[in-house]
């Protein structure tokens, strides 16, 4: 019916939106050291490189572990609880 | 509260520019001023205002979230500050 497809074009403007500003925040994130809490309680630090267009991995450089430094890494979303970064 | 990966665009939306505490995994707490949730993963991106000084944006996995709530609701001055940060200058909506 019309007022379903109004509904649904409705709901399809706002995931464009959340979508958008999610993307933004991606792109502001490049090249910045980004803090990560994995899950057991591990926390590592790496200069943010990428992500893939699924946002499932992190592409990050200078990976700094617990049991020292990866040049280069992939870190797997599922495994992150959260991360943080300075602007 | 129901699974927030499972939220529809509109109940994510109402969080836009609101100050929230995350509850996460293990429980960790989190809180800021919400400038997106990803429609995708549900992961929600937070804003810290340290005044003029510094600001830090942390992002919450969708799957790591237990418990989102509202502390404060934010004004446009929030909007503004929030979208100032995110959006290239030249995408910004001028007044006046």
């Amino acid at each position: 019916t019309g007022t379903d497809a109004v509904h649904v074009e409705e709901e399809q403007r706002l995931r464009t939106e959340l979508r958008e500003r999610f993307l933004r925040s991606l792109i502001l994130m490049s090249n910045k050291e980004v803090y990560f809490s994995m899950y057991e309680r591990v926390q590592v630090q790496a200069k943010f490189g990428a992500s893939d267009i699924d946002i499932l991995n992190f592409q990050v450089s200078d990976l700094q572990t617990p049991l020292g430094v990866q040049k280069e890494a992939i870190l797997r979303c599922q495994d992150i609880i959260s991360y943080s970064f300075d602007l | 509260m129901q699974d927030w990966c499972k939220k529809r665009p509109h109940e994510w939306h109402k969080y836009i520019n609101q100050e929230v505490r995350v509850t996460a995994h293990d429980k960790n707490e989190y809180q800021g001023w919400v400038f997106t949730v990803d429609p995708v993963s549900g992961s929600v991106v937070l804003v810290t205002l340290h005044g003029q000084q510094s600001t830090s944006v942390r992002v919450v996995m969708g799957h790591a979230v237990r418990d989102v709530e509202v502390l404060k609701e934010g004004d446009e001055e929030i909007a503004q500050q929030l979208n100032a940060l995110f959006m290239p200058a030249g995408s910004q909506v001028l007044t006046n």
